[in-house]
């Protein structure tokens, strides 16, 4: 089928492979490739391609780069996965680039860029995290999900779905694209369906079976010991500064209570706060001029 | 040699004796394997099992080399699935592993053996916020170089986890029996954690002894 379009949105001018701990990673790019380099990483579920409307504006003045999370868009699938793997992943592409960048995260991305800059200040100018303060005390739910298990409850879980899940698990098929952007709508009902058309046909591929996502259902899959009280005390070691952005409105996955969010960015040496107005979590595409500006008055002032 | 699936892992069980009797599955320690056990098991009553978790021995690396505790204990949680054994012993990892099978499957496992050994000994019981970027850098070197050829670099991963005393005593909690080899050596604050429940048997790191210990 003839590729969507969407108003705004701009393909990614080079689109390249990263080999980091033994799996390809899909790196996209905009901009001058001689302009000092902005890094860009993704929220759970989604891939670079979402960053379409946002990343020509910043091109401007930013070599973009895009990297797509191994077990996400056109990256490799891992055997399995942990938080400390996606930081390397970062680490190793910001070790590639002839100079210290400027990261941007959204989301879980938000998060990954904050604590690989935590770990890394050489390779770090500034940091943007949008809307990406980790989940709330008691973890992300889905409405109507049942409160937390015990630990040996949930790794009880994990196990059985270990036994489950097999090499080739066959990913569930949409009779089209139409089905599978109005999924996606049920996670994020501020988005349109247009731009959800448009992100859903670069998330997944037409199969023999019907439209199935390119990430891989392993990914959101952890359990174990980690504590969000970790969060904020993590940042600690931050050197670079920080612009702490989030979205005027509530939705799904954000904002934290503020509160919240205001105890862990206490921790932040070097904090400004920035919001999006008439936008929700996903601030990037409902409102990407406005979102741009605020990052292009911020970044190497 | 049998082979056993979970997931996208793949790894290798060796029975050690053929039973009858009740079955024992050894779970060894960080970089070590099924071979290191020898015949040191011999004097349990009943088949013997041995496995080589994700990464080592004659089991298949993870791509990606995310390994952690938790899938790893996806590997114990097959092979007694496989083998019916009732009965761990664990050697360092091994024995945190053995630990949370025993928690999560407290109804497939009645009595489980703790050996000290290498492994999740180094992270401590909750981060250490300060010098992140230096201790990162440190990991980092020893998580992707290639000091020894023969085991999987990305293993370090599993030296510095963090391993909460709380959620060790969790698992130790549900646990039928529990039995703690000790020989008067340091032991992570995991281990003395679930040695201050006061449910644990405390039995000697000479094999024979514990193994009698630990039979039913």
């Amino acid at each position: 089928m003839t590729p969507p379009t969407f108003p705004g949105a701009v393909a990614p001018e080079r689109t390249r492979r990263f080999v980091s701990g033994g799996l390809s990673l899909c790196l996209r790019e905009w901009g001058d490739p001689a302009a000092a380099p902005l890094v860009l990483s993704h929220g759970m579920f989604d891939h670079g391609r979402g960053f379409d409307l946002l990343a020509p504006h910043l091109a401007e003045r930013f070599r973009v780069i895009a990297i797509d999370a191994r077990g996400h868009g056109d990256s490799d699938w891992a055997d399995a996965y942990a938080w400390g793997c996606d930081v390397i992943d970062v680490v190793h592409v910001l070790r590639s680039l002839d100079q210290p960048a400027h990261l941007l995260g959204h989301s879980r991305g938000g998060g990954l860029m904050t604590d690989t800059a935590a770990r890394c200040p050489e390779l770090v100018r500034q940091l943007v995290n949008m809307d990406g303060f980790g989940p709330p005390p008691g973890g992300f739910r889905f409405p109507g999900e049942e409160p937390a298990r015990t630990p040996p409850e949930e790794l009880a879980s994990f196990l059985d779905w270990r036994r489950r899940a097999n090499a080739h698990r066959e990913r569930r098929a949409y009779a089209t694209l139409d089905d599978l952007a109005e999924h996606r709508r049920r996670q994020n009902p501020r988005l349109s369906l247009e731009w959800l058309r448009y992100f859903q046909y670069h998330g997944a591929r037409e199969t023999e079976r019907g439209w199935t996502l390119k990430v891989d259902p392993h990914a959101g899959r952890g359990v174990g010991p980690w504590n969000p009280d970790w969060i904020g005390p993590g940042w600690r070691s931050l050197r670079a500064p920080m612009l702490a952005i989030i979205g005027s409105e509530q939705d799904t996955w954000g904002p934290l209570p503020e509160e919240v969010l205001a105890e862990r960015l206490a921790n932040v040496p070097h904090l400004d706060r920035g919001v999006v107005a008439d936008a929700g979590h996903f601030m990037h595409i409902e409102q990407p001029e406005r979102t741009a500006r605020l990052l292009l008055d911020y970044l190497e002032r | 040699m049998k082979s056993l699936e979970h997931g996208r892992v793949r790894i290798a069980l060796r029975e050690l004796r053929p039973g009858p009797g009740p079955a024992l599955l050894a779970v060894h320690g960080l970089r070590g394997s099924s071979e290191e056990w020898g015949d040191s098991l011999a004097s349990w009553k009943g088949a013997v099992h041995a496995l080589d978790l994700t990464g080592h021995g004659e089991s298949a690396r993870l791509a990606g080399g995310a390994y952690h505790p938790e899938l790893l204990a996806g590997d114990v949680d097959v092979a007694i699935a496989a083998t019916a054994a009732r009965h761990l012993v664990g050697r360092g990892l091994g024995a945190y592993l053995a630990l949370l099978v025993a928690g999560s499957r407290a109804d497939r496992i009645d009595g489980t053996l703790l050996l000290p050994g290498d492994g999740i000994e180094g992270g401590g019981p909750e981060p250490v916020f300060d010098d992140l970027a230096e201790r990162f850098a440190a990991f980092h070197l020893r998580a992707s170089g290639a000091v020894d050829g023969r085991a999987d670099p990305a293993l370090s991963a599993l030296e510095t986890d963090i391993r909460p005393p709380a959620y060790a005593t969790s698992f130790a909690r549900r646990a039928r029996r529990l039995l703690l080899a000790e020989d008067g050596s340091a032991r992570p604050p995991w281990w003395t954690a679930i040695r201050e429940l006061g449910t644990a048997q405390i039995v000697s790191t000479r094999l024979p002894d514990a193994l009698a210990a630990l039979a039913p």
